[in-house]
């Protein structure tokens, strides 16, 4: 026998360069999804970044970020190609009577901003969260903290599950049918919120039922045993507790809020809208306009004008803007539920 | 000091007397309620979800039925025996052109002709092709007065019952003499529809002419520069005359056509679910068939779950069993990070960017080989496919990675033990254990895919038809519309309460159930063969 | 045993003159704190208790001995109605009455009787906040605010609880960062800032190592003038050094309950010799 072998020698075989083969092609196949993500990502970045920064001080396109969308212009002016946006060129036609005259190619939305985007979807985003997280954390602490099993609560949770399985689009029409036609609010922030809310709702309940969940039973029957009620119980002793936990999964469902286009397309966005939400003459009025919203914005630019070199700026910049936010947000609700998971531990 | 007990026994002890009651319920009853009520929430949302689903919806089968009756009784289908005919024909006619083009690639690659030299060579075989589509000339102008004549039919009475409608209105509003001024001439289908069946006869004669003529231009076909192509001309041959042997029986069922036969009830809903068209908006006859729509969300989310399954399974295997800690720690949150791409935005990059490089590359020599390459279509059922397939490997991923982590250590540990290598283990233990954890998995992917809008709306090309599937698996770079798609293309641009209106709620209703029943199945599939331990 | 002060061999001596057949019927004597008539108790289909007959004296320390799953710690949470928590449970026989009052009444509310009746847990289970409010949580619920008499009673429960001078200079400090029996003791001292008559003591040494338990035990000691304390325990030496009474359960069935002493030197059923003398359990 050789001296340099023993029985439990390490030995080249098939079977072991084999097993190298196959895990080598599930690394490939992870690292292939996140590279595809990434290429997306970039692409959307590094085109986007043209329009919203800027080489020179203030690094920052801010009017893109603060103006309206308006029509771009395309003329040619002794000789040189000029592009301005709507009022621009209605302010140089009143300058120069001559520019009336001059063959114009014109492209909708592709000059100034988004800023009425964003101000939409960020109140689209608060309103519905608001009524998501009041309904789906009663929701949570009832089937958590109250709830018997029963056949009551097997048919909530079987509604729940389901719930979460419906396509959003079908939010949007029943969306559409119930608030905009049935109770006649019309496409409003209202009708949006309410649709979000329900679309979002499992999401958080879900969210809640498992932070619910990691408060240790000994905080409650400590309690209970000491005679408090059950909802003395649940509000000073359980849900401190689980608010954390609550809120950081539910910037999850943030990002889905802020990232859904179809369940707000017949219910909430318009397609341009001149006013700004705060604009309106009586308060209630308010809660009963239509605003413009990101994602239907990104839909708009992207199916509905031409792709060339004027709209890209538009395009790219709002799918930009948009990809950041809802990253940010879901980078946050990621950090935050890495960070908590370490610091409540009991 | 403390309290002491008070004497004993003490009657009073612990027995309830002084908390607040609003009608028979304590605070703490009323706050469960108030929570239970929440909770109830989701129950409600799914019972107004159905309810107004229906309620929108279901009038779309009175309304189609009527649709279908008004198509019977004005005519247009006995019309549509004719238009089929005409139909026929020109794909025949589609037929010869496509053998033309096959002879004059010969004639100009292989052969390197010139182009006047080419066409000199095809000269005979054009005279052939102009003959067999003159052919048809008569048949197509009887088709024109015939389709002008229906078309006026139908118009006259939906004019009537707009007319009836206005009247109606106005008598509720109780605006008597103006009802009345409200003219409505009875539509006598039977003496309106005379000048069409008395058209059959002259149609007859047409039609024997036309046979005649077909009958005669087929035995005498051009010759072909090509001998290999010899075998289409006889295939065409052969088309032609079972196109021609059919033409008593279009004159048969055109004589037994019948006005009055009645549309059947059921008829409303089948020509809905086994509808091959869906057609709006036409001056002819609207057709609201799922099958096209159903055919593309089914096809856009195979081909999305044929990409993702392998990707999100082996990221998950790769995961949960190979990668080191850290490996996991950072590959977890980015798959996460990608779940959070709006899909709006990656339907704008498929637009973008995806749909010109799929095309560019599939107009690359060394892929030619692949089925379906090189294709013009930008935007088809393969890009939206792949960019499903992104949004659906992160949800098969993260659910798939459960189930591998529910399979208890033990099971791994015993393998091991065992001298089982890791693959081993993992593919013969790991894998089978957590199997229907994967399956549920892969079908919860498949609700999320086909319930997707945005990137199918924008991607997935837009064409209502169903694709030719005689092509193979080359019909996944065909274009076509997905049920999610029509509604959120079409629903902004439709009258209210109009048939195309309800259908596009049915058409919701139907993504509705059929997201209830994948996640039915998924979740059975979890709980039945849930692994027990202990 | 030789722990325990001779007042409590003088008292139990005196109820250990009735014959063992006397012990089991429910003899109405006026130190009777808790009367146990003849209980069922059922989680779902499984009968964990029957036919419980127990009287517990005021003011005494009365263990509940057994093996794992005798049914001991059932009736404990009984007691103060904890089982109504879990789902599926039922008294589906007998009365459970404190002070004379059945507590499974229609018209009894639980809250007050929790308030009376308190609950020390086998594993300590402080709230994440500080000692000081982990004392006055009970106290607040209760509506008493009075920042002055709230430190009063802090004081005197965390001394009753033998737990002050380790404590007093981190009151504010989380109750979490104290030691295994510390917290053990923390929550014995939150458990009595609510004054109540009967601490009920799920195996609250079972966690602890043995200074920790020793230290706990000494605490009962001083708690039985005040308190009636029912303890249930898997350590047959802790029953023995420090309660008046033991009763022994085996198989949800209680099978001899006399004076501690009796039951560890003369056992009359077999069952609970062969237990005592650590044949099985």
């Amino acid at each position: 026998m050789n001296p340099a072998t023993h029985l439990f020698q390490a030995k080249v075989s098939g079977a072991r360069r084999h097993e190298k083969w196959v895990f080598a092609l599930f690394r490939f196949a992870t690292y292939f999804v996140l590279f595809c993500g990434l290429g997306v990502f970039l692409n959307i970045v590094a085109k986007g970044s043209r329009t919203v920064f800027k080489a020179e001080a203030p690094f920052v396109n801010i009017a893109f970020l603060t103006q309206a969308p308006e029509s771009l212009y395309l003329f040619e002016w002794e000789g040189q190609k000029r592009e301005m946006g709507d009022r621009e060129f209605r302010a140089f036609k009143a300058a120069h009577p001559a520019a009336a005259q001059v063959p114009t190619e014109s492209y909708v939305y592709s000059a100034g901003g988004i800023f009425p985007c964003i101000v939409g979807t960020v109140l689209l985003v608060l309103g519905s969260m608001v009524i998501a997280l009041s309904l789906g954390v009663s929701a949570a602490i009832f089937l958590i903290e109250y709830a018997d099993d029963g056949p009551f609560i097997r048919f909530v949770r079987l509604a729940i599950l389901n719930l979460a399985g419906v396509p959003s689009i079908v939010f949007g029409l029943f969306g559409f049918g119930m608030f905009v036609i049935f109770f006649g609010w019309n496409v409003s922030l209202l009708a949006g919120w309410f649709t979000l809310a329900f679309m979002v709702l499992p999401v958080v309940i879900t969210a809640s039922e498992e932070s619910l969940k990691a408060v240790p039973k000994g905080f409650r029957e400590g309690s209970l045993a000491l005679g408090a009620t059950k909802w003395q119980t649940i509000r000073k002793n359980v849900l401190p507790y689980a608010l954390p936990g609550i809120l950081t999964s539910s910037v999850l469902g943030i990002a889905r809020v802020a990232g859904e286009t179809a369940p707000i397309m017949f219910t909430a966005a318009y397609v341009v809208r001149d006013k700004l939400p705060w604009e309106v003459d009586h308060w209630s009025d308010f809660f009963f306009q239509g605003v413009m919203a990101l994602p239907y914005h990104i839909y708009v630019v992207s199916s509905k004008i031409p792709q060339n070199e004027y709209t890209e700026r538009v395009q790219y910049g709002t799918a930009f803007v948009f990809l950041i936010i809802v990253a940010l947000i879901a980078t946050l609700s990621i950090v935050l539920r890495n960070n908590l998971r370490d610091r409540y531990k009991w | 000091m403390i309290e002491s007990p008070s004497a004993l026994p003490n009657p009073n002890f612990a027995v309830q007397k002084r908390r607040l009651r609003f009608l028979g319920l304590t605070i703490d009853d009323t706050i469960r309620a108030f929570f239970g009520g929440n909770a109830f929430v989701a129950v409600v949302v799914l019972a107004l979800i159905t309810f107004f689903l229906f309620r929108e919806g279901i009038g779309f089968f009175v309304q189609n039925r009527f649709n279908v009756e008004l198509y019977r009784q004005a005519g247009l289908e006995y019309v549509d025996h004719i238009r089929r005919q005409a139909d026929d024909h020109a794909a025949l006619s589609r037929y010869l052109s496509d053998l033309r083009l096959r002879q004059f690639s010969i004639l100009t690659e292989r052969e390197k002709r010139s182009l006047a030299d080419t066409n000199t060579a095809l000269a005979p075989f054009d005279t052939f092709a102009e003959q067999f589509s003159a052919s048809a000339d008569p048949l197509r102008a009887l088709l024109s007065d015939l389709t002008e004549q229906a078309t006026a039919l139908k118009t006259k009475f939906v004019v009537t019952e707009d007319r009836k409608e206005e009247r109606r209105q106005l008598l509720a509003v109780g605006k008597l003499a103006e009802a009345a001024a409200v003219e409505i001439v009875a539509v006598d289908f039977a003496r309106e529809l005379q000048p069409l069946i008395a058209m059959l006869p002259t149609y007859q004669t047409a039609n024997r002419d036309f046979a005649r003529t077909l009958a005669e231009l087929i035995e005498r076909p051009p010759a072909l520069v090509q001998v290999e192509l010899a075998s289409r001309l006889a295939t065409f041959q052969r088309f032609t005359r079972d196109y021609v042997a059919g033409f008593p029986a279009i004159e048969r069922a055109m004589a037994a056509w019948d006005y009055r036969q009645p549309v059947p009830v059921w008829h409303a809903l089948t020509s809905f679910i086994f509808g091959r068209q869906w057609l709006t908006a036409s001056f002819w006859q609207d057709w609201y068939g799922i099958l096209p729509l159903l055919v593309g969300s089914l096809l856009v989310s195979l081909v999305a779950l044929f990409l993702a399954v392998p990707l999100a399974v082996g990221a998950a295997i790769y995961v949960n069993q190979i990668a080191s800690l850290r490996e996991q720690r950072f590959i977890k949150p980015c798959i996460e990070f990608i779940s959070a791409f709006p899909s709006v935005v990656l339907g704008f990059f498929g637009i973008a960017v995806l749909g010109q490089a799929l095309r560019t590359l599939s107009q690359q020599s060394w892929l030619a080989w692949l089925p379906g390459f090189p294709f013009s279509e930008r935007l088809n059922i393969l890009t939206a496919g792949s960019l499903l397939a992104l949004i659906a490997v992160p949800t098969i991923f993260t659910l798939a990675e459960d189930a591998l982590n529910n399979v208890p250590r033990a099971f791994k540990e015993a393998s091991f033990a065992l001298g089982a290598s890791r693959l081993q283990t993992v593919l013969k233990i790991i894998v089978p254990a957590s199997l229907s954890g994967i399956i549920s998995a892969v079908l919860l992917g498949l609700g999320r895919v086909i319930g997707e809008t945005m990137v199918v709306l924008l991607c997935a090309g837009n064409r209502i038809a169903i694709p030719d599937f005689t092509q193979g698996v080359a019909v996944l770079v065909e274009p076509v519309h997905t049920m999610t798609g029509i509604i959120a293309q079409e629903m902004g641009e439709v009258v209210r309460g109009s048939v195309h209106y309800r259908a596009l709620f049915v058409v919701g209703l139907v993504l509705f159930l059929l997201s209830l029943a994948i996640n039915y199945v998924a979740q059975g599939i979890v709980r039945r063969y849930r692994i027990s331990i202990g | 045993m030789t722990t325990r002060p001779p007042s409590a061999f003088a008292r139990s001596s005196a109820l250990s003159a009735n014959s063992p057949a006397s012990r089991l019927s429910p003899a109405v004597t006026p130190e009777v704190l808790v009367a146990i008539d003849h209980v069922d108790f059922f989680y779902g289909a499984t009968q964990a208790l029957n036919d419980i007959c127990l009287q517990v004296e005021a003011k005494r320390v009365t263990a509940f001995i057994g093996p794992s799953g005798c049914g001991k710690s059932t009736l404990l949470r009984c007691l103060n109605r904890m089982n109504d928590l879990i789902e599926g449970t039922r008294l589906s026989r007998g009365t459970i009455k404190i002070h004379g009052v059945d507590i499974y009444q229609r018209d009894v509310d639980v809250i007050e009787l929790r308030k009376r009746v308190g609950m020390v847990f086998q594993k300590s289970n402080p709230f994440p906040k500080s000692i000081y409010e982990n004392i006055t949580y009970g106290l607040l619920l209760h509506g008493r605010h009075e920042k002055k008499h709230l430190d009063e009673i802090v004081e005197r429960s965390l001394r009753g609880a033998a737990l002050w001078d380790e404590v007093k200079d981190r009151l504010h400090t989380s109750g979490l960062g104290l030691s295994g029996g510390q917290q053990q003791r923390l929550c014995i001292a939150r458990a009595i800032a609510v004054e109540p008559e009967v601490i009920l003591m799920d195996e609250p040494c079972s966690a602890l190592d043995p200074v920790a338990t020793a230290k706990v035990e000494e605490l009962i000691q001083d708690l039985r003038s005040r308190y009636t304390i029912i303890i249930v325990t898997h350590n047959m030496q802790q029953a023995a050094r420090c309660s008046d009474r033991t009763a022994f359960f085996y198989l949800g069935k209680l099978v001899e309950y006399a004076d501690t002493r009796d039951i560890f030197t003369n056992p009359t059923n077999p069952q609970t010799e062969a237990y005592v003398s650590g044949r099985f359990g």
